[in-house]
């Protein structure tokens, strides 16, 4: 029972969605007749989103014809209602209050992505007066979906402004009391927002003295008051829908990025976090540069012309869902594998065809014969299975290709194995400073990565002749040592130097060349790249999070604070109230996440029947965009 | 979970409602909102023709007092204050702007919605109005940039703008008031500048403020000519247009008569065919009673099958032009064709 309620976020927030479209009014599926056409206006944020979540034909079914940005010139449709879906904004409230006086369309439902503050509503209610429009003003809600789900178990907090709450901007040095008051302030909106459609009041637990501590007090302040004004709390049992777990709650666990440095920078070898660290992937969008006419190029003759794809990773892809958590040359394997089988079953169709006499023809007129109908009539629905699975195909292999190319290029195989080893402490076969001065492999990214990963890792910081030497070898690479210093301080001031070393032991098991496995007319010609095995290791994240979950006795965890919005008495104490293990969790980092973590949760989880966790972060970043904050983040010296 | 604030809306409408009622409207504000009111009346005339046609006449006559209480409340500021006066029109001009096309564009489309029903006179009046005012503001727009010659243009302007409109009934008149204006606004400037100088401005200021202003008025006497031209092109254009509307309308007419004729002349045709037909492949009469009644017979069932053939299939639809009915995008296509092999 309790392992329904949590499960989705996804689909939670799909349906508010949903339900908004059709006039805050509960959707229901199969209602027959068209829907009532209508205009949906939203801004960056909303359009964030909605576009993981809901397709353009999607937003069709639900009656959308058109849908435009707030700010764009908009013509007047006088006879259509609009729906709006914005932030609550000065600019974007002074754009609706003109289009209420420039009479755009016939009735206007706005929604608020997050709660409008009293006066803004009546700066609206004055533009509706003076448009005399207020008749048309048919419905104002707030919304509470201020976060964007990624996948079933992960959100983000924002995409459009992520400057605002990213890694940079909370940890800067100079950054002032209000700056930060406003950054928590727009953190925990989200999470309380998040907490809304969830339909859950959590019971948090943050580690001391850092960003996530602000955050956690924040939060139950606000989830606290929430509670108490009976009048209009959002937590009431008829909100919460059915399948509520009424005896268990969730686990809110917020850790602040500090803790852990290296799992951002850490190369990865699954799929779903390689295609984020190598290739563009933001908001469940890849887009490509593909340099086609490689293939079938004359000697050199044609230049290779570039285009750009996109690709949208979905959860309609099945492909993808299964695999996006597996090592690399399991995917490489599995999309061959589906590859001969499409073409088994394509030929399977094609034999039908030449069978009936009708090669060549396209598959519409085949139905149009009588005899044979069954065979027919199964092939013929199965074809468009078999044409989505050759899409699904398709566009796995350019991106697996895509993510190949880079993997030979910069030889990412041996910087995994090798961070495995530094983090896990194993005897290193290799040393460092090899290669570093290594020219054929990696991008001076790369090499700084790795070196960083050693530093954080490294029980006692190396000898100063050994820093300089590595310097130097850095340097020669073309590294900015920047990051570098900021890593040192970090480490003198987190006093942390026992957490973040213990990575868990872990052995990586190189399985030769993979050549062989690839078979011919495959593109994965995998030479020289191992076939790495990845074996279970709990990074820290986890790691906390096991703790606080099975209510494990731990140094780390032990001194956490403990909150919980519903007591009545305000202040925490250290001591859980609740002695038994948690089945929900929600793991939020404040600072920023990466997959690599979302995927090791998702492992950990795996083995444990009927838990969920759900995973979140400010902001989601890979190791470059995290380096060039890095850079920029000089703490005072 | 969604929270629905719809109430509290509709709180905060009222509370602004009873706030701004307390307050009072601001200054300028009094203006607009009077012509708000204006304006919502405007965009969706009703009642019969005529009715609106006066609405909408009067509506712009209203706007063109406002507008001249405008000018005239701005000029008798600025002989007390200058500072407040520029203040004012900046702010002031933009708004009227605003509020002029958008009140232009609901006339216009008061004006398209009368046009349809074919009176067409009166049309090409409100437009010649419209355009004039439309150049009246361009023209008055173009003056802003220079400010301490702005209030002697806007006098001049002022009774530019007010001859043309109180006369926009009556054409020729209108063509002669133009001219009397710059003769008139000449001794205006020479008081206003020996007024201004006498406070502030050297000899050598004054003397070239003159030589500046003989400019300007060389300037609006060229710009006056044009504007005359163009309102009578202007005129003219739409007396042709009023002219092929007509036109159009009555060849639609014979057209129509032309089309009932020749279908009328196809189903003679027809029978006279058919009657042939009948009268060859009968042959010779047999006795009068039997082959009258036989040829009667026949030819009854051959109109039946005449009309048969007129009317082949439902598919086809009548030829008639004028009833087609509006494509809607929305209605489900005719499960008919699904029926064909």
């Amino acid at each position: 029972m309790a392992a329904a309620a949590a499960a989705s976020i996804r689909e939670r927030q799909t349906v508010a969605l949903k339900r908004m479209l059709n006039f805050n009014v509960p959707h229901v599926k199969n209602s027959t007749g068209e829907p009532v056409w209508k205009v949906l206006i939203y801004d960056r944020f909303g359009q964030d989103i909605i576009s993981p979540l809901l397709s353009v034909k999607e937003l069709r079914d639900m009656g959308i014809t058109l849908h435009l940005l707030l700010h764009s010139d908009r013509d007047p449709i006088p006879d259509v209602p609009a729906v709006y879906f914005v932030m609550p904004t000065e600019e974007n409230i002074d754009r609706m209050c003109q289009d209420l006086r420039n009479q755009l369309y016939e009735s206007y439902y706005l929604n608020f992505i997050s709660a409008i503050s009293r006066s803004k509503l009546e700066d609206i209610a004055n533009a509706a007066l003076a448009a005399s429009a207020v008749t048309q003003v048919a419905k104002v809600f707030d919304q509470y979906l201020n976060f964007i789900t990624l996948e079933d178990d992960m959100f983000v907090l924002c995409n459009q402004n992520k400057e605002l709450v990213s890694y940079r901007a909370i940890n800067r040095p100079d950054i002032t009391d209000t700056e930060m008051e406003t950054v928590m302030d727009t953190i925990v909106d989200s999470l309380f927002c998040f907490f809304v459609t969830l339909g859950a009041v959590p019971i948090i637990r943050c580690s001391r003295g850092t960003a996530a501590e602000m955050v956690a007090v924040k939060l139950d302040k606000k989830l606290r008051e929430n509670l108490r004004d009976a009048r209009n709390s959002l937590f009431t049992g008829d909100t919460l829908g059915a399948g509520q777990f009424s005896f268990q709650r969730p686990l809110l666990v917020l850790v602040d990025r500090n803790i852990d440095l290296a799992t951002p920078l850490h190369h990865t070898w699954t799929y779903q976090a390689l295609v984020h660290d190598v290739l563009d992937f933001h908001l469940n969008r890849v887009n490509l540069e593909e340099s086609s006419g490689v293939e079938n190029s004359p000697a050199g003759a044609r230049p290779k012309r570039k285009n750009k794809k996109s690709y949208d990773l979905t959860p309609v892809d099945k492909f993808w869902q299964k695999h996006k958590g597996s090592p690399f040359p399991e995917v490489a394997e599995s999309v061959q594998q589906e590859l001969e089988s499409y073409r088994a079953q394509e030929d399977e169709v094609k034999r039908l065809k030449s069978i009936m006499g009708l090669e060549g023809e396209d598959e519409g007129a085949i139905s149009m014969l009588s005899d044979n109908t069954a065979k027919l009539t199964s092939a013929v629905s199965s074809l468009p299975e078999l044409l989505e699975k050759k899409r699904l195909i398709d566009l796995h292999t350019n991106v697996a290709t895509a993510v190949l190319e880079h993997i030979k290029a910069r030889k990412l195989d041996v910087y995994f194995e090798y961070e495995e080893k530094i983090m896990s402490k194993t005897t290193l076969d290799k040393s460092l400073l090899d290669i570093i001065s290594d020219p054929d492999a990696g991008t001076p990214e790369d090499k700084m990565r790795l070196f960083l990963i050693y530093y954080i890792s490294a029980q006692q910081a190396p000898s100063e002749a050994d820093l300089e030497q590595y310097k130097k070898a850095l340097t020669d690479a073309g590294c900015n040592l920047n990051p570098l210093q900021y890593i040192k301080q970090w480490k003198a001031f987190a006093k942390m130097a026992s957490a973040p070393a213990s990575y868990g032991n872990t052995t990586t098991k190189p399985m030769g060349l993979l050549s062989r496995v690839m078979n011919t007319g495959s593109q994965f010609v995998m030479e020289g790249v191992k076939n790495l095995v990845l074996k279970q290791q709990n990074l820290p994240v986890t790691r906390i999070l096991d703790n606080l979950m099975e209510m494990k006795s731990n140094p780390e965890t032990d001194d956490y604070r403990y909150f919980d919005p519903k007591m009545l008495r305000g202040n925490d104490s250290s001591v859980p109230r609740n002695k038994n293990p948690f089945q929900e969790a929600i793991v939020f980092v404040v600072g920023g996440g990466n997959y690599i973590e979302y995927q090791n949760l998702v492992d950990y989880i795996k083995g444990k029947q009927g838990k969920h966790i759900l995973y979140g972060c400010s902001e989601l970043f890979n190791a470059t965009q995290f380096i060039k904050q890095v850079k920029c983040t000089l703490l005072v010296s | 979970m969604a929270v629905d604030i719809t109430l509290l809306f509709r709180a905060s409408v009222k509370t602004v409602k009873t706030r701004n009622k307390a307050l009072g409207v601001a200054v300028g504000g009094g203006v607009d909102g009077s012509r708000d009111e204006l304006f919502r009346r405007s965009p969706r005339p009703k009642g019969d023709f005529s009715s609106r046609a006066r609405e909408v006449i009067s509506h712009i006559g209203k706007l063109r007092d406002f507008l001249l209480e405008h000018r005239k409340d701005y000029i008798n500021a600025y002989s007390y204050v200058m500072s407040e006066y520029g203040r004012m029109t900046d702010t002031e001009r933009d708004q009227i702007d605003q509020d002029a096309q958008t009140f232009m564009r609901t006339c216009s489309e008061a004006i398209q919605q009368l046009r349809t029903q074919g009176v067409c006179k009166l049309y090409s009046e409100q437009r010649a109005i419209r355009v004039k005012r439309v150049v009246d503001k361009k023209r008055l727009s173009k003056l802003e940039p220079e400010p301490s010659t702005k209030t002697r243009e806007s006098t001049s302007s002022e009774k530019v703008s007010r001859n043309p409109s109180e006369d926009s009934e009556e054409k020729p008149v209108t063509e002669e008031h133009p001219e009397k204006v710059p003769a008139e606004s000449q001794p205006e400037l020479g008081t206003w500048g020996d007024g201004k100088g006498d406070d502030e401005l050297s000899p050598e200021e004054i003397q070239m403020f003159e030589q500046e202003n003989q400019r300007l008025i060389g300037e609006m006497n060229s710009l006056f000519d044009e504007v005359r031209q163009i309102e009578g092109r202007v005129v003219e254009i739409s007396r042709l247009q009023e002219i092929f509307t007509e036109k159009v309308l009555q060849q639609e007419a014979e057209i129509d008569s032309i089309h009932q004729l020749v279908v009328g002349a196809t189903e003679n045709i027809k029978e006279g065919n058919e009657d042939i037909r009948e009268v060859s492949t009968l042959g010779p009469p047999g006795p009068p009673q039997c082959g009258t009644e036989s040829r009667q017979q026949r030819s009854s069932c051959w109109q039946g099958g005449t009309s048969a053939l007129l009317w082949p299939s439902p598919q086809g639809s009548p030829p008639d032009g004028a009833g087609q009915s509006h494509f809607d995008p929305r209605q489900t296509p005719d499960p008919r064709c699904y029926q064909e092999p």
